[in-house]
């Protein structure tokens, strides 16, 4: 079958699914959900066939032109394409039969199944683009469907709040994204991604270093929103208003990892320049070590991932900035993969158990989730890094692109998230696993012992995933067409260290018999406050950039009524009250047309007779 | 000469006024029906004039020309290039949705239709007609039963926004009015011809002198910052579907002005005054985005997003005219008119519909509407959500085309607008986030949601914006030939 036929299939099935879903289907959720469903096979088996057809020839068309503004439309078909493209149909498609069952006692459910088809139609048609603005409509598409899932039970405030702050961070992200690609357009008159790229006809080419760094900053400030990068991320955690399977495909494989992907795709011209890297390392490695303490001190579990998502995130963003160009990627497919079941089966026990809190969780009997406790532990592994998990690989390939790249700053900021990282992460699966002994006997709730298959049964497939994905690293490597070096088992042992480290303190503060069960932090009170008030970044955010837009929308508020309004109704006034005082020579009274004429036959008598 | 179609699109409305002012009163539905068939008669003709006209070849079409007044060179000439076709369209649909809009209006029907008709002909007038005389004489018939239209069917403070925006609109009116006799004149061509006229070589300097009059003198009518001020206050007061043709389309008719006669006639004054006026435009995109912060009520929110979202087009207008990238300017102004048209008549064909049924429209006074009037509220999202320059709906385009010769020609102006953006979401998710979502206010529960056809005139805009969301080159095609004549100059 022709290659282009394949994708669009692949990327217009879901989108197909979400109109003939919400334009017919509004009254029968059954047939709503079937056919989002059959659009997410689609997306699977075509997505699926395109990676076993290997690397081709980008396909394009015209879209329209205006100007000398051509707009192609078309489809990229290299290893990151056809990989992550796989990756996240195949997680969309699992969040779909997942959804079945977390769903199926919401009275909307076609609109929710009608936007997760919008939502993957956005991801996919975004991973596969071939020209920048077509990229630029699909990643807003991504936020605008983030939107409207983030903020599906809009009858709660908070959910309405959240999409809404989730709309308008990361689109001050896209102003910046927006911008860059302008100036792109404008200086090569292209968007093009493979001619972008090119080191001879290029943007390289085109533009000067110091104004190839603009372009790149303003881009990586899109990345920021997207990725949820500091000070662009507390949208994320927020996030979590939604639905809980919508937070796992927010997290894991779409809207999240669009600003990471754009970041791989554009990658060669970022490697060159230096400023933009050095700036994408400090801001990720910072991000990186922030939200992975405020992850420490969260009881929320979602709240945890969401965290914990952030720092990931930086985690990529710093293996790409460090020229760790497989590291990155590697890290995005299993991230997505591991972080989608750690969601799927936080799901599991909020459906199961109507807590999201994790002690609560511990005490009502969690572990006894067969499935889900399994799903939990090998995700949460794979998530701090145990050998041979997923994260593990993905993260050793991290510490080595980091070394290479040999700035102290950055590896020990790396360490030290992956240390907490192991350590959260632990944290949350003994609390889980490991309640207090002296609280109340677990207490059967709900029905059965653990969650619908339609719910189990993507756990147990993102289960195998996230423990066997990890392998796969030569392959993918090979499909990217990276050198990819071996690494000596003797310097994968500091990581290994410092991951065992963290799961050790972890234990001592949460699993073992006499643990106090509060960590470590709470000894350092400063400290714990800080963490516990997410660094005051969203009371910077509340308190002063809230109140100055405030301020200014009020002061130009006033400017339009006293300044604008009022003079141009003192105007009107004024020439109504001429009128009026010019009336009063009007009046019809005899006396005062005498007196007037007397008075002037006067004035002109005594002129002449002094003249 | 043909088929004189632009002359049967005219006549539709004309003959319709003449027979609703012909029927008694109390005929009421014979009134609607009558306005209906010809808004849909009008539609279906301006569909055949946007398939009939050939892009390709450009320039203007379906001429019609008859002698009225030769003695001062009058000519009832009637063509249309790629722009006036868009336009044309515009208006027909504006008005084909307003009438279904306004269906279930009681209160002096015969007296509105005729009143919104004539509105409607003094628009299709300036869209098609070449002739300076008639221009200008189409004009004051649109603008005029603006008065009325409000003063009668109006709500909060009608009075008031009727004068101010009939003073507003005779000021410049009587800038207007000097500065066109003044062309006639300077070129003693003995002729009103627009395309005359746009031949003959105006000395600089009286270019410079006259063109701040045309074009602040249209630019009133377009919600020029900083002479907006009765834009909003109008459009709060109007009734829908005034509102409707009035932000639709009556707005349009003062950008257009700029363009056929100020930029046509007098190209080397818009060059001279553009970077002022691109500054004032680029200065109403921001000022009205952040008034449109601070609004309690919904169709002041939409009011003040005109006044940005028009500053836009005459933006384009003047970086079109400065010749940097004069063709994406142009197309951006020309389809950011089609959009806004389209968007706002979806907005307070829809604002109207709630009002009607809550007889409120402060956003206060809702909150989770999205559970009772679902239909009415996603219709408003969709309007909402291209008015935030969403992909997929038609305004992307022609802000897009914008802010890319913003960036090209002002840099630091392309800047503001684009960061204008984040506004831009700010206030439209506000109203979303404090009038439909949160929990539903049982003070509605009983209020009726869209039904049957009442979806049909909403759902006709709505796939407009999609369509060109989708297909902008549908768009860019039949306005790109006459945006290369005009680029040309420049």
């Amino acid at each position: 079958m022709n290659p282009t036929a394949i994708t669009v299939a692949t990327t217009f099935a879901p989108f197909l699914a979400f109109a003939v879903a919400l334009l017919f289907f509004m009254k029968r959720p059954v047939l709503a959900k079937a056919i989002v469903l059959l659009g997410g096979l689609v997306s699977v088996v075509g997505s699926l066939m395109l990676l076993a057809g290997g690397p081709r020839e980008p396909v394009r068309f015209l879209w329209f032109a205006s100007g000398d503004v051509a707009l192609r439309f078309g489809f990229l078909y290299d290893g990151l394409s056809l990989s992550f493209g796989a990756v996240v149909a195949v997680i969309t498609f699992c969040i779909q039969v997942y959804s079945i069952g977390y769903m199926a006692h919401d009275p909307a459910k076609t609109r929710f199944f009608a936007m997760l088809g919008l939502f993957g139609w956005a991801m996919l048609g975004f991973v596969y683009s071939v020209d920048l603005l077509q990229a630029f409509i699909f990643w807003e598409l991504v936020g605008l469907a983030s939107f409207f899932l983030i903020g599906f039970w809009y009858e709660k405030p908070s959910a309405a709040a959240a999409a809404k702050k989730a709309f308008i961070m990361t689109r001050v992200g896209d102003v910046g994204l927006f911008i860059g690609i302008l100036i792109i357009l404008n200086s090569v008159g292209i968007f093009d991604i493979p001619a972008l790229l090119d080191p001879e006809t290029g943007l390289r080419a085109a533009l000067s270093p110091g104004m190839l760094t603009i372009v790149m900053l303003l881009i990586f400030v899109g990345i920021m929103g997207k990725s949820a990068q500091f000070p662009l991320h507390t949208w994320l955690p927020d996030a979590m208003e939604g639905p809980t399977p919508v937070s796992a495909l927010l997290h894991s494989a779409t809207m999240v990892a669009a600003g990471v992907y754009l970041f791989a795709r554009l990658n060669p011209l970022f490697m060159a320049s230096e400023t933009t890297l050095l700036t994408v390392l400090y801001i990720s490695t910072f991000t990186a070590i922030l939200s992975s303490t405020v992850a420490m001190v969260e009881r929320d579990i979602k709240k945890v991932l969401a965290y914990s998502s952030i720092s990931q995130l930086g985690f990529m963003l710093m293996a790409l900035a460090a020229g760790g160009f497989f590291a990155g990627v590697f890290h995005l497919i299993t991230h997505a993969l591991f972080k989608a079941l750690l969601f799927l089966c936080a799901g599991s026990y909020i459906h199961h158990l109507e807590t999201n809190d994790m002690e609560e969780i511990g005490r009502r009997g969690g572990r006894k989730m067969r499935w889900t406790t399994v799903g939990l532990v090998i995700g949460g592994g794979a998530l701090a890094g145990i050998p041979p998990l997923a994260g593990f690989f993905s993260k050793e390939e991290i510490f080595a692109a980091l070394s290479h790249r040999g700035i102290l700053i950055f590896q020990a900021g790396a360490f030290a998230a992956a240390f907490l990282t192991a350590y959260y992460t632990f944290r949350m699966i003994f609390l889980i696993l490991l309640p207090a002994r002296t609280e109340e006997p677990a207490h059967a709730h709900g029905h059965g012992n653990d969650s619908p298959l339609p719910m189990l049964a993507p756990i147990m497939l993102l289960t195998l995933a996230a423990a066997g994905v990890g392998f796969g690293g030569g392959w993918l490597a090979r499909l990217l067409d990276v050198e990819r070096e071996h690494h000596a088992i003797t310097s994968m042992l500091p990581a290994i260290g410092i991951v065992l480290a963290g799961v050790a303190l972890a234990w001592w503060d949460f699993g073992r018999r006499a643990a106090t069960r509060t960590g470590f932090i709470t000894a350092v009170k400063p400290l714990h406050t800080l963490f516990t008030n997410k660094w005051y970044v969203d009371a910077f955010y509340a308190n002063v950039v809230a109140r100055l837009t405030d301020m200014l929308a009020g002061l130009l508020q006033t400017v339009e009524n006293k300044g604008f309004d009022d003079s141009f109704d003192g105007a009107a006034r004024g020439v109504v009250e001429t009128g009026s005082f010019t009336a009063k020579l009007q009046s019809g009274w005899v006396q005062s047309y005498a007196a007037v004429a007397i008075a002037m036959m006067s004035i002109l008598g005594i002129y002449l007779g002094l003249r | 000469m043909g088929f004189p179609v632009l002359t049967f699109i005219l006549l539709c409305p004309t003959l319709a006024l003449l027979v609703i002012m012909a029927t008694p009163a109390s005929r009421v539905s014979f009134v609607r029906w009558t306005a209906a068939v010809s808004s849909a008669l009008s539609l279906a003709l301006s569909v055949f004039v946007w398939l009939g006209y050939d892009a390709a070849a450009g320039g203007l079409q379906f001429e019609e020309i008859v002698p009225w007044v030769p003695s001062v060179g009058i000519t009832y000439h009637m063509a249309v290039d790629g722009y006036g076709v868009a336009l044309l369209m515009l208006n027909s649909l504006v008005y084909f949705a307003g009438v279904l809009t306004m269906w279930d209006l009681s209160l002096r029907v015969k007296e509105y239709f005729a009143f919104m008709i004539l509105l409607v002909i003094g628009v299709y007038g300036v869209f098609m007609t070449q002739d300076l005389f008639f221009f200008f004489f189409f004009y004051e018939i649109a603008v005029v039963p603006m008065y009325p239209l409000i003063l009668i069917w109006g709500s909060t403070r009608k009075e008031y926004a009727a004068m101010k925006l009939m003073l507003f609109l005779l000021a410049g009116s009587a800038l207007l009015f000097p500065a066109l006799l003044a062309i006639y004149h300077e070129a003693g061509l003995g002729t009103f011809s627009l395309v005359a006229l746009a031949q003959h070589e105006f000395t600089r300097e009286f270019q410079i002198f006259v063109y701040p009059f045309a074009y602040v003198g249209f630019g009133v009518l377009a919600g020029m910052f900083p002479f907006h001020g009765w834009s909003p206050t109008g459009h709060v007061a109007a009734p829908s579907a005034v509102s409707m043709l009035h932000a639709g389309v009556l707005m349009k008719l003062g950008a257009f002005g700029v363009l056929a006669v100020c930029v046509r006639l007098l190209p080397d004054g818009a060059v001279y005054w553009a970077p002022i006026f691109a500054g004032f435009a680029a200065a109403g995109v921001v000022y009205g985005a952040f008034v449109a912060l601070k609004q309690t009520d919904f169709k002041f929110v939409i009011g003040f997003s005109s006044v940005s979202h028009m500053g836009i087009v005459l933006l384009g207008i003047n970086l079109g005219v400065m010749g940097i990238a004069s063709a994406d300017a142009f197309n951006g102004a020309v389809f950011q008119m089609f959009a806004h048209g389209i968007m706002t008549a979806l907005f307070f064909s829809t604002v109207g519909f709630i009002y009607d049924r809550a007889h409120s429209k402060t956003i206060a006074d809702f909150g989770g509407l999205g559970s009772q009037m679902p239909r009415a509220v996603s219709i408003f999202i969709v309007a909402g959500l291209c008015g935030a320059g969403l992909p997929g709906l038609a305004s992307f385009w022609p802000e897009m085309l914008v802010f890319l010769a913003a960036m090209k020609t002002v840099p630091f102006i392309g800047v503001c607008i684009i960061a204008a953006l984040v506004v831009t979401a700010l206030y439209v998710l506000r109203v979303f986030e404090q009038a439909f979502f949160g929990p539903p206010n049982p003070k509605w529960n009983s209020l009726r949601d869209l039904e049957g056809w009442e979806v049909f005139p909403r759902a006709l805009l709505v796939a407009v914006l999609l369509f060109f969301g989708f297909a902008p080159r549908a768009m860019l095609d039949l306005i790109g030939s006459s945006t290369n004549l005009l680029a040309a100059g420049f």
